[in-house]
């Protein structure tokens, strides 16, 4: 068993300055952690969002029959959306009862879904949202938070970087890698071969020149700006540190990089670009490079593409059908389940600790929709997959009454992350308006 | 008995001389002493009669407090702001005197750097909300015999560009902006900012001219349309943003700039051949796009729904000569290079700075080749420091007596670009610099008033003054509760109040460069102007919230205009269902008659299509009655306001507004507009303590300490109680200290809900907008008033006020807070100020040629 741990931690010590959020984003340094409640800590730990767009319609997760009286899906089936579960269900939590009213979903809450506040089209984000928030607080690695995104190809390819889920703060966007070979490129661009080593090389000697030039121009600062314009310069340092450091771990790393074929370059179907984005990012949490791993599925927008799976409608159309026992929303769910079943049997197969990479990570599915494309948000259902460490049960369903937010699911975790908060960018006002209780959902929690 | 702290006793026996002695005081100076030699006999003198373990008021014992550490540090800073804005001691004990203060708050704060300099560092007096901690008195009025002052100069320094400033540079290299109208001035033209979108966000928009035809609505066309986001920061909610010590750019933004440095580079070489998936996107004829190379099924949000037309548009640069073909030269790479250079930093690359960027390109293009290659080496150009920070390090020229350089050539030049535009600077600027004619006061007044008196020379950064001074562009950030929305009046249909409100935004600004066109009492005029530019929709902002009575009323009137706009097509319908039900029983009884149930599913559709016509003309009629709003009469003459590109389909941003007086009696000036009072509200009601501190920072030149970490800051949830009365908290004696600087500043604007509708009653209870003016420094103000408007026009009448505003433009146009040496430089403002009748050109060129503006202390 290669020891993963030990060899990246060689290797991120003295990594200082937080890269926020970028294509290169974090090497952050994980913030001071309270001892956390689940008595895990420093234990790895990792969160997946996966964040399927237009909504995440609760009939097209929720067991017909066999939920036992304590919410048990021992005996439930689950439904033929989420079939490829089925064999993992004692890992699933299924969440029903959530709201995100305040958020103004209708259309995507964009950056409001992950950050509990309202968002819509074009809406800067107000704060930074969860999942940056746990890069933070979670063990340190070379890229603490890396985003995905999904797309119909031409928007994959003419946008490959967008941003409108994530955020390291207000009006401070994170953004997500939609070209494969850009982010292979970031990824592994140290131990690629051909073209990707190339352009690889080109942009380190870039970055290093870069860096060269800053520095010289310091030279002469007052001592006050010298300080400030030394986190400038340090961030080149950041950056190339970052490249080097992947370099220097290469050996490691050779045995998680995916091997790059004709789908990288000649795919036929953007699903097939999908399919190599969760190959990276699953190749960047196996390798430890990153601990947190967010999934845009449609990218936060109301349109997207799954032509790959026959699926002819693209876009806003989609939102306009009801979910349940529609084709293409079983297909489109469907296709989520395997992606879920994949990153889940991926982590399995690397042994940590006393159990496996999956033991220590959990795995949040749901939509920037809420329920539907056009809705108040009055229901957010969200599954969970894992129980990160033991914290959180698993294998049930949990009917909420509605009265509180998805603020209240992302403060469980920070509390099950070690970080003692009540409440997550939620203030007491808003509060009393949107939330009947306070600190983490106990329902969740061993 | 006091219970003395053993350091506190320690020093006490050993100190026997007054640190205060001294009779002469230099601002700036570090005051040289030790807790034993300055504090001790300060805090005995005038702290601990209140203050110790017997008294202990507000539970504070500072025999307690030792020298400044890490751990006491809080408390010295409270103490430092009680000291300097004259909280403390009361006024009804003895007060130190003036040089004894200062030099003890002065030493705190040194004291504070000192001990904080390798923990974070102690930043608070530089902060522009602790501006005002500088005595306005001594300021404007005397000063007192013993103080002494030294000829002022800003410190050198670097500022990084602005959000703004950086996307107008990016905007600049590709997108053609229009030239100025003079017939219709208020259009966005070139060198004026770029606007938000539509939701808020400032993104860089590309293509946009040239689109001539898109698949979808609104939301197809923003999510297909290329954007990105604004990628520098900017943290600060209120006030002014852009002191140079506030931010640098972290690792993220850097490569994030990079990213979009190749796309703006490809745009720039190709236009919308770099956007597309067809070249046949680009055309004049879309048909010819649909009958070639368009894609089947459903293209909406996708890039290839759009069609753009042949007009080049966009900047035509070296870097697409160097592009356009193949191969390259040394000579068209270095053109490349040193036009993106000046573009960037709006100076040309010195020979050096040209031949390294150059070396990056070739060593980029060798690796990878030309396309990939020139675009990456290029990229490298948008993160030299100039580009992203602005250097006013007077390297050049030797210091005076007192260490000051004067600024001189580019950054002379470029300071003084920077102090009014966001674009480069124009042909006589540049030539002035180039010939050595930006060398001195004389220089900076000609170019100044020139840039001043051309409106085609667009001035953003003095609008964007007017931001930071009102915060007025805040209201459509302001997440507001539908229920609480929808109980003002203004509408709670999608997002339209939060459009509403970024329309507002823009028309308020609209409204201050009418003011700036006229430059006469520029203040004054905009506190209490009856006019008001407004667009569609805001005659329910300006209106007036109807009674609990004239609701009653509205209802009725409501279904009477149903009624009578239904009478008509009510007496068909009556017809036309006895119709049908007739030919249902006939059909019903001959089930086997095809033609009868023919006629009958005719007749069911005829009657279907009335319900739903007469639901229609029902609800139309119904809709032109407002139940909660009397709206207010907005006609007057058209006026434009700027407004983003299309970012949101057709009818976004619509630049069209009206100029138009305000209802009298409701409304006075900007403070009173939704825009400002929407801005300082919150998701629920009015913000009468954010309103009344505005008033007491920006208009009276008061501070307001920080929320002592112990006050949990919380008005009780209480909906059947006004906000007045849920304030009652803040009248406890602990807190009123402080509330009684903000809170009758900012009730007497009960007069509006917090939409920024005007009302009468609240709760079904006479609104009470009373107030006070209590201790402003100016007793003439000092008294109660009874609404917002007697506040307001009181306090438009005081110079006090007028001086406050010019302190806040030194502020901003200085990059730091005022200093007591920089009292010659506000008076001679005030003075240019007041003597051009309140003129903001005479106030800026006085500003900006000044010793504050022009000189720069240097470190030796």
């Amino acid at each position: 068993m290669i020891d993963r741990r030990n060899l990246l931690k060689g290797v991120t010590a003295g990594v200082g300055a937080t890269f926020g959020s970028s294509i290169i984003p974090d090497i952050a340094h994980a913030a001071s952690v309270t001892p956390n409640l689940t008595g895990a800590g420093r234990t790895p730990k990792r969160v997946i969002f996966f964040m399927q767009n237009q909504g995440f319609d609760p009939q097209t997760c929720l067991p017909t029959a066999g939920v036992g009286n304590d919410g048990s899906l021992a005996k439930a089936t689950l439904p033929e959306p989420i079939e490829a579960l089925e064999p993992y269900k004692d890992r699933l939590h299924i969440i029903n009862g959530l709201h995100g009213k305040h958020t103004s979903p209708s259309h995507s809450a964009f950056f409001g879904a992950l950050g509990g506040y309202r968002g819509s089209d074009g809406v800067p984000p107000s704060a930074s949202t969860i999942d940056y928030e746990l890069s933070k607080v979670l063990p340190e690695t070379l890229l603490p938070h890396l985003c995905i995104g999904m797309d119909s190809m031409e928007n994959m390819k003419a946008k490959p970087t967008v941003a409108n889920l994530s955020a390291s703060g207000a009006g401070q966007p994170i953004f997500m890698h939609s070209n494969p070979n850009h982010l292979y490129e970031m990824l592994y661009g140290g131990i690629s071969t051909g073209d990707i080593r190339k352009q690889h090389e080109a942009r380190s000697g870039m970055f290093d020149r870069i860096e060269e030039l800053a520095a010289a121009k310091g030279g002469s600062l007052p001592s006050v700006d010298a300080q400030r314009y030394g986190q400038y310069v340090d961030g080149f340092g950041d950056i190339n540190g970052l490249r080097e450091r992947l370099g220097s771990v290469s050996d490691h790393l050779r045995n998680f990089a995916p091997e790059v074929g004709s789908r990288y370059t000649n795919p036929e179907f953007e699903t097939d670009w999908h399919d190599i984005l969760l190959d990276l990012g699953i190749s960047a949490l196996k390798s430890g490079i990153t601990n947190v791993l967010t999934v845009g599925s449609g990218r936060g927008e109301i349109f997207g593409a799954w032509k790959g799976l026959g699926v002819e409608q693209q876009g806003h159309n989609l939102g306009h059908v009801k979910q349940p026992d529609n084709p293409t929303w079983i297909k489109i769910r469907q296709y989520n389940s395997r992606m879920l079943v994949k990153l889940m049997e991926e982590l399995e197969s690397v042994p940590e600790g006393s159990g496996t990479m999956m033991d220590n990570t959990l795995i949040v599915y749901t939509s920037n929709n809420a329920d539907s494309q056009h809705t108040s948000g009055s229901n957010w259902p969200v599954m969970l997959l894992g129980n990160y460490d033991g914290a959180f049960k698993s294998g049930q369903l949990t009917q909420l009454d509605g009265t509180r937010p998805i603020n209240a699911l992302y403060a469980t975790i920070l509390r099950a992350s070690g970080v003692e908060v009540d409440r997550f960018n939620m203030s007491d006002q808003m509060a009393a308006k949107f939330d009947s209780g306070t600190g983490p959902l106990k329902e969740l929690l061993v | 008995m006091k219970s003395l702290h053993p350091a506190l006793v320690a020093a006490l026996m050993a100190s026997g001389i007054s640190a205060y002695a001294a009779d002469t005081y230099t601002p700036g100076e570090p005051v040289e002493g030790t807790f034993n030699s300055i504090a001790i006999e300060f805090l005995d003198t005038h702290c601990l009669d209140c203050h110790d373990d017997v008294t202990a008021e507000a539970e504070l014992n500072l025999l307690e407090l030792g020298p400044v550490d890490e751990t006491n540090a809080a408390l010295w800073k409270s103490v430092w702001a009680q000291v300097a804005l004259r909280e403390m001691p009361p006024k009804k004990k003895k007060a130190p005197e003036t040089i004894e203060r200062l030099r003890f708050a002065d030493w705190v704060v040194g004291e504070l750097e000192r001990v904080m300099e390798d923990k974070g560092g102690f930043y608070a007096h530089l902060d522009p909300k602790k501006g005002n901690y500088v005595d306005h008195d001594l300021l404007f009025g005397n000063l007192p015999k013993g103080i002494k002052l030294k000829p002022t100069a800003s410190p050198a320094r670097i500022w990084r560009v602005t959000p703004q400033e950086h996307i107008t540079r990016l905007n600049e290299l590709i997108n053609t902006e229009p030239d100025f109208d003079p017939a219709k001035p208020g259009l966005r033209s070139r060198g004026d900012f770029i606007p938000t979108n539509h939701g808020g966000e400032l993104k860089l928009y590309f293509g946009t001219d040239r689109i001539i035809r898109w698949e979808g609505g609104t939301v197809a066309y923003a999510t297909a349309v290329k954007s990105v986001p604004v990628v520098l920061s900017s943290d600060r909610k209120h006030g002014l943003e852009n002191y140079p010590d506030f931010y640098s750019v972290n690792s993220a933004e850097a490569t994030q700039i990079m990213s979009k440095a190749e796309d703006i580079l490809k745009y720039m070489a190709y236009g919308p051949m770099s956007l597309v998936g067809f070249p046949e996107q680009i055309t004049d004829d879309p048909k010819t796009y649909d009958q070639s190379t368009k894609p089947e099924g459903d293209l909406r949000g996708l890039p290839t729904a759009i069609v753009y037309n042949t007009n080049v548009v966009r900047p035509l640069t070296p870097v697409h000569d160097l592009m356009k073909e193949s191969g390259y030269s040394d000579e068209r790479l270095r053109a490349a290079v040193d036009y993106l250079f000046e573009a960037l930093t709006f100076r040309p690359p010195n020979r050096e700075e040209s031949d390294d960027y150059l070396e990056i390109t070739k060593a980029s293009i060798e690796k990878v080749g030309k396309e990939d290659g020139a675009f990456m080496g290029l990229s490298s150009i948008f993160l030299d420091r100039d580009a992203l920070f602005r250097p006013e390090l007077a390297t050049k020229g030797k210091p005076d007596t007192h260490g000051r350089v004067i600024l001189q050539d580019w950054e002379l030049g470029l300071a003084v670009n920077h102090a009014l535009r966001y674009i480069k600077p124009d042909y006589q600027l540049r030539e002035a610099i180039v010939e050595g004619r930006m060398r001195t006061r004389e220089d900076v007044e000609r170019e100044v008033t020139r840039m001043l008196e051309d409106d085609s020379v667009r001035k953003p950064r003095v609008l964007r003054f007017f931001r930071d001074y009102f915060d007025h562009d805040l209201a459509g950030y302001i997440c507001k509760d539908n229920a609480a929305l929808a109980k003002t009046g203004a509408s709670t249909r999608g997002v339209s109040h939060y459009r509403a409100m970024f329309d507002a935004a823009a028309s308020s600004d609209r409204l201050i460069e009418l003011v700036l066109e006229k430059d006469q009492e520029v203040l004054k005029e905009l506190l209490t102007t009856q006019q008001a530019v407004v667009s569609r929709g805001d005659d329910v902002y300006f209106g007036r919230e109807l009674t609990k009575e004239e609701i009653v009323i509205a209802k009725e009137e409501k279904e009477k205009a149903e009624v009578l706009a239904t009478l008509e097509i009510a007496e068909e319908r009556k017809i036309l269902t006895k119709e049908v039900n007739a030919l249902e029983a006939e059909a019903k009884a001959n089930k086997d008659d095809k033609q009868l149930q023919k006629t009958l599913d005719q007749k069911k559709n005829e009657l279907k299509a009335m319900i739903k016509k007469m639901a229609d003309l029902k609800r139309k009629a119904g809709d032109e009655v407002n139940l909660r709003v009397d709206k207010a009469e907005l006609s007057g003459t058209p006026e434009y306001a700027r407004v983003s590109r299309r970012s949101f389909g057709s009818g976004s941003m619509n630049p069209a507004r009206t100029l138009t007086e305000v209802p009298r009696g409701q409304r006075l000036g900007i403070l009173t507009h939704p825009s400002w009072l929407v801005s300082h509200s919150d998701a629920m009601d009015n913000h009468a303590i954010h309103r009344g501190i505005w008033i007491r920072e920006n208009l009276l030149g008061g501070g307001i300490p920080d929320v002592p970490i112990t006050v949990d800051a919380q008005l009780p949830n209480e909906p059947q109680n006004t906000l007045r009365e849920r304030m009652r908290v803040t009248s406890e004696a602990y807190c009123w200290s402080c509330h009684e600087k903000m809170d009758p500043l900012g009730l007497p604007f009960e007069m509006f809900n917090h939409a920024g509708l005007y009302r009468t009653m609240e709760l079904d209870k006479l609104v009470d907008t009373s107030g006070e003016i209590i201790d402003s420094g100016d007793s003439s103000l000092d008294g109660p008033v009874s609404n917002a408007i007697e506040m307001i026009e009181k306090l438009a009448e005081s110079e006090r006020v007028e001086q406050v505003f010019v302190r806040h433009a030194f502020r901003f146009w200085m990059g730091r807070n005022e200093t007591l040496n920089d009292a010659p430089v506000l008076r001679e403002a005030h003075r240019a100020y007041a003597d051009g009748g309140g003129s903001m050109n005479s106030l800026i060129i006085s500003l900006l040629t000044s010793d504050a503006f022009l000189y720069r202390s240097v470190e030796h």
